[in-house]
């Protein structure tokens, strides 16, 4: 993304602005921020909602100029989102909804039974099921990730995947997306749980509609947790996982310091 | 009866619901059926614990289907009232008695695939004992040349502690003129899933379908939905009528419906009625276009905006 300003619908505000910012291929690429930061806009302006529309900058894929582009020219492109409250749709099965993004029509079962095994649902069960409202909360979320991992997209942009999920089902995910990880895809993971976004490469902070850095996921946390405020909660995330374990306490006062200094 | 004693285009218009109706013809399958061509009765096949008589009168038949006492039927009854003719008039009056303890699965179809000034008229009773499990589903052919006329009118009486599953699906070729009158009376502890589909494609068709459920009994429950599309000026009204008489009873009236292209017209009157204060019925309704999310959604699995449309009239209006 480069220079991207978002407006508000009736175009009285920008939710995001003139943000820039780099994805690179097959990486999971964090997008973190608090409520209200515009990460769920950026999702969508990324997907070409006609209601997100931006009003500065560019949008590149894979070089090419895709700010122009509309929504399903971007999914032919290999760009698709999962939504982070998929519709619940009366009469349509799991089965055709899988299908509806394969580029390869000859093989849909086999494909499908492989998409829902990647999610941890029992292909039996689920194919010939209805995506309606007896599916909840947890198995609608997993069948639209399948969904677009059916797809075979180049980017899956995943707007809260773990959102309004009980933590049994979150420790599942974590499972789930090391299996997409796998499938030589680029994830733009989309979250406001700093948990969530250890599973990714590289991140971007969004704060009130700007983007702060991007950079490795424990350097934009600990960048995070300064602008909040929350030095005691920044050392217990930081220093919880091996991966982390290169900050010591000094560069993180540091990063506190002038952060309070601004 | 062979398979080339009943007009083969009766049999073939109703492929593209995915039904294969040589699989009902007499002397095919094991449930029981009856088969009438315009007026006359081509096949009637009985099976232990179904009595089924026909008698023909000047434009139709009289017809009793009888499910005997705590009988399960593993095969579904076939009726199938066809007419391979352009113009006449064909009229049916089915009396259906499923008695205690029966389960059974009727399945009708009525096919016009030459209607061009028909007029297809019913009026059925059922009488649904208590403890039983009935599924009755009605499929419509009406042809392309949007030439036929049909009111069906149906009472239906649902006994206590029994499960009603009502389907009508019109969603293939034209409608012509559909007035369809359905009262269903339920009982205490009772269930019933009446779920109408229909779809008028051209300006020459007009749907208008009332489907009362009258919650009589403690405790009994019903889900009304009705489902409807109209394009190139097609037009559907449908009333989905529930009252709410009995303690405990609940239920609950849903319409969808969906315009395709100017001068088409839906019209939904969800109509609820409560009398006791124990009673609850609710109802929703939605007219217009498609939600823009459910577009947007099948459009970022690649699709364009016509076939994300037609991918959810085709779940909407679907088997």
């Amino acid at each position: 993304m480069e220079g991207v300003t978002i407006p508000t619908y009736d175009l009285k505000c920008e939710i995001v602005n003139n943000i820039s910012f780099k994805v690179r291929e097959k990486s999971i690429h964090a997008i973190i921020g608090p409520n209200g930061s515009g990460k769920s806009t950026l999702a969508y302006s990324i997907m070409g909602l006609p209601t997100y529309k931006i009003s500065k900058g560019k949008i590149f894929f894979d070089g090419q100029d895709i700010t122009n582009l509309n929504i399903t020219e971007r999914a032919k492109l290999g760009i698709t989102l999962a939504w982070q409250e998929p519709a619940r749709i009366d009469g349509l099965t799991v089965l055709k909804y899988l299908s509806l993004g394969m580029k390869d029509k000859s093989n849909i079962i086999q494909q499908a039974i492989k998409a829902l095994k990647t999610v941890n649902l029992d292909p039996e069960r689920y194919l010939n099921r209805f995506i309606d409202e007896t599916l909840s909360g947890g198995e609608r979320k997993r069948i639209e990730l399948a969904a677009t991992i059916a797809m075979c997209p180049r980017l899956i942009v995943l707007d809260e995947p773990t959102a309004g999920l009980d933590l049994i089902v979150i420790e599942d995910f974590f499972n789930i997306f090391n299996r997409v990880k796998e499938l030589d895809m680029t994830i733009l993971l989309i979250t406001h749980r700093e948990d969530i976004g250890m599973v990714s490469d590289y991140a971007t902070l969004l704060w009130r509609g700007d983007a702060i850095i991007t950079s490795t996921f424990p350097e934009v946390m600990i960048r995070y947790c300064a602008k909040a405020g929350l030095k005691e909660y920044c050392k217990r995330t930081i220093f919880q996982g091996e991966e982390t374990a290169c900050f010591d306490e000094d560069y993180i006062d540091r990063i506190f310091r002038e952060e309070e200094s601004k | 009866m062979s398979n080339t004693e009943y007009p083969k285009e009766i049999l073939e218009s109703l492929e593209d619901y995915n039904i294969n109706i040589r699989d009902f013809l007499p002397g095919h399958g094991k449930g029981a059926k009856l088969l009438l061509d315009f007026n006359k009765i081509k096949g009637l096949e009985e099976i232990d614990g179904v009595i089924l008589k026909g008698k023909e009168i000047k434009n139709g038949i009289i017809a009793d289907i009888i499910i005997k006492k705590g009988v399960t039927l593993e095969d579904p009854i076939h009726l199938c009232f066809g007419v391979n003719k352009e113009t006449g008039i064909q009229e049916i009056f089915p009396r259906i008695i499923a008695e205690d303890n029966s389960e059974v699965t009727i399945q009708a179809h009525c096919s016009f695939p030459k209607a061009d000034g028909l007029i297809h008229k019913m009026f059925g009773h059922f009488y649904i004992g208590n403890n039983c499990k009935f599924n009755y589903s009605e499929t419509h052919y009406h042809g392309e040349k949007s030439g036929a006329t049909v009111a069906p009118v149906a009472y239906m009486y649902i006994g206590e502690n029994s499960i009603f599953e009502n389907n009508f699906t019109l969603t293939r070729g034209t409608v012509g003129k559909v007035k369809i009158l359905i009262d269903i009376y339920a009982m205490k502890d009772s269930v019933i899933r009446s779920t109408i589909k229909a779809f008028g494609r051209t300006k020459n068709d007009s749907v208008r379908i009332r489907d009362s459920i009258f919650l009589e009994g403690e405790n009994a429950r019903s889900v009304l939905k009705m489902k409807a599309a109209a394009q190139n000026g097609g037009e559907v009204l449908m009333y989905g009528v529930t009252e709410g008489n009995a303690p405990k009873c609940n239920g609950h009236v849903e319409c969808n419906e969906i315009v395709l292209g100017r001068g088409s017209i839906c019209r939904a009157r969800p109509y609820i009625r409560a009398t006791d204060p124990e009673a609850s019925v609710s109802h929703e309704a939605s007219l217009g276009r498609f939600p823009q999310k459910w577009l947007d959604e099948l459009k970022a699995k690649g699709l364009t905006e016509e076939e994300a449309i037609q991918t959810l009239i085709e779940a909407m209006l679907g088997e």
